[in-house]
């Protein structure tokens, strides 16, 4: 009978001991979320950008310890706690979101201003580097005048240079023409003008008037070509003595440079030579030989005035 | 006898518009649960949850199929739960794409940042 009565009240005891013993319900995955609520609350980014799934989450963690608190099951509290961590995790990834869009706003305004500047860059710089081409094309401008007077200076020359080739082709022909006309020879030594002994008097050493006709003509040619000179060779035959044929040689040859003195030709253009009965061109037998070897040969020097010595 | 017989209709009539009340709010709101956590995954999927939150989404799906495996097996209580989960486990994996997404778009921007401020130092040299 005590038995009986007994048993109850130790149960009964024993119940009450549990039911007071017994903290309220808690999970590891619960204690997990709190952590995770906590972390989150401590994250200023949350306060500030996600306020609203923060109350959320915070509810579901009220409601997931609310359970652990009445000692619900187990599997109720962790479905809760699940809900709870899930929305913690989202009001983290919200906060991060909206802070990275945040930071989008704030880069967005920064390039922005960097690429302004970039431009006002690039127009300085197409600027600086338009004024270097305008002076780059001004200087090539002055170049090209230079070079264009360059070329016609040098065209001026070439002109210049043929006119006075054909001049000179001019001076020749006529050159060429006066000393035909003196029956002039072409030699080694130069122009050879031969006055024959027939432009003398016999044994004289005057020039008759066709021999001055013949000095004029050479006056002429000299005039035309004030830079050569002559040299006047006089020649006998081998008549008389060989000391009066020099003498007259030497007479003969200083006659012609008298005429071309009188003539106006500069006495330092006129050399003269008496060779006496040397270098004779023909035998001396016959009167006619003889003939040609008195004479006196006229040397036209070069343009430069040099004569070939005999 | 007659009122007797009046009063328990009507006590019958309440007893079965309780009994319909509880089957409808039985059922109801797990339908309605289930539809809701559909459109959440269906909407975190929409957002790319499936390239950057992987394990959320396999997870809200997994637990939206337990859900309609429930439904199908009229066990409403579970069917609400798991879809509770699959909702919470959709929005999560939906915040971590838009997070993601924002901050690839932040880190872009500094990248362009970076450059243009390396262009500027160089041309100013």
């Amino acid at each position: 009978m005590n038995k009986i009565l007994l048993t109850p009240v130790i149960l009964a005891i024993a119940t009450l001991f549990g039911a007071c013993s017994t903290t309220p319900t808690t999970t590891s995955l619960l204690e997990q979320t709190r952590i995770d609520y906590r972390a989150a609350q401590s994250n200023p980014g949350v306060a500030s950008y996600a306020p609203l799934e923060m109350k959320q989450a915070g509810e579901a963690l009220e409601q997931a310890n609310a359970a652990a608190n009445q000692h619900d099951s187990t599997e109720k509290v962790d479905k809760l706690a699940y809900l709870a961590k899930q929305k913690i995790a989202q009001t983290q990834e919200v906060a991060k979101q909206k802070s990275a869009e945040a930071q989008v706003a704030s880069s967005a305004k920064v390039r922005d201003q960097m690429r302004l500047d970039q431009r006002t860059n690039e127009a300085d710089q197409a600027k600086s580097s338009a004024e270097q081409s305008k002076l780059a094309a001004q200087a090539a401008q002055v170049d090209a005048s230079a070079a264009k007077r360059q070329a016609q200076e040098a065209q001026d020359q070439a002109a210049e240079a043929q006119r006075r080739t054909q001049e000179a082709q001019a001076h020749a022909a006529q050159l060429e023409t006066q000393l035909a006309d003196l029956a002039a020879k072409q030699t080694p030594r130069g122009v050879v003008i031969t006055l024959g002994d027939v432009l003398f008097g016999t044994d004289l050493a005057r020039l008759n008037s066709q021999g001055m006709r013949s000095a004029q003509k050479l006056a002429n040619v000299l005039q035309g070509n004030p830079r050569r000179t002559v040299l006047v060779e006089g020649f006998t035959d081998s008549t008389g003595s060989s000391a009066h044929n020099q003498e007259l040689s030497e007479r003969r040859a200083g006659a012609v440079q008298t005429a071309l003195l009188e003539l106006g030709v500069s006495r330092e253009r006129i050399a003269v030579h008496g060779y006496g009965e040397s270098y004779p061109v023909a035998a001396n037998d016959t009167a006619q030989a003889r003939q040609l070897n008195r004479r006196v040969e006229i040397v036209l020097s070069d343009e430069g005035g040099r004569i070939a010595p005999r | 006898m007659t009122r007797n017989t009046s009063r328990c209709l009507a006590a019958l009539w309440g007893a079965a518009l309780v009994f319909t009340l509880g089957c409808s709010s039985m059922k109801t709101p797990a339908t309605a649960d289930v539809a809701v956590s559909k459109e959440a995954v269906d909407n975190a999927a929409g957002a790319g949850a499936v390239q950057y939150a992987p394990v959320e989404m396999n997870s809200a799906r997994e637990k939206l199929a337990l859900a309609n495996k429930a439904m199908a097996s009229k066990d409403y209580k579970l069917a609400v739960d798991l879809s509770g989960q699959a909702q919470a486990d959709a929005k999560l994996a939906q915040s971590k794409a838009n997070s993601a997404k924002a901050q690839a778009a932040a880190d872009a921007l500094q990248d362009d940042i970076r450059v243009m401020r390396q262009e500027l130092d160089r041309a100013s040299k």
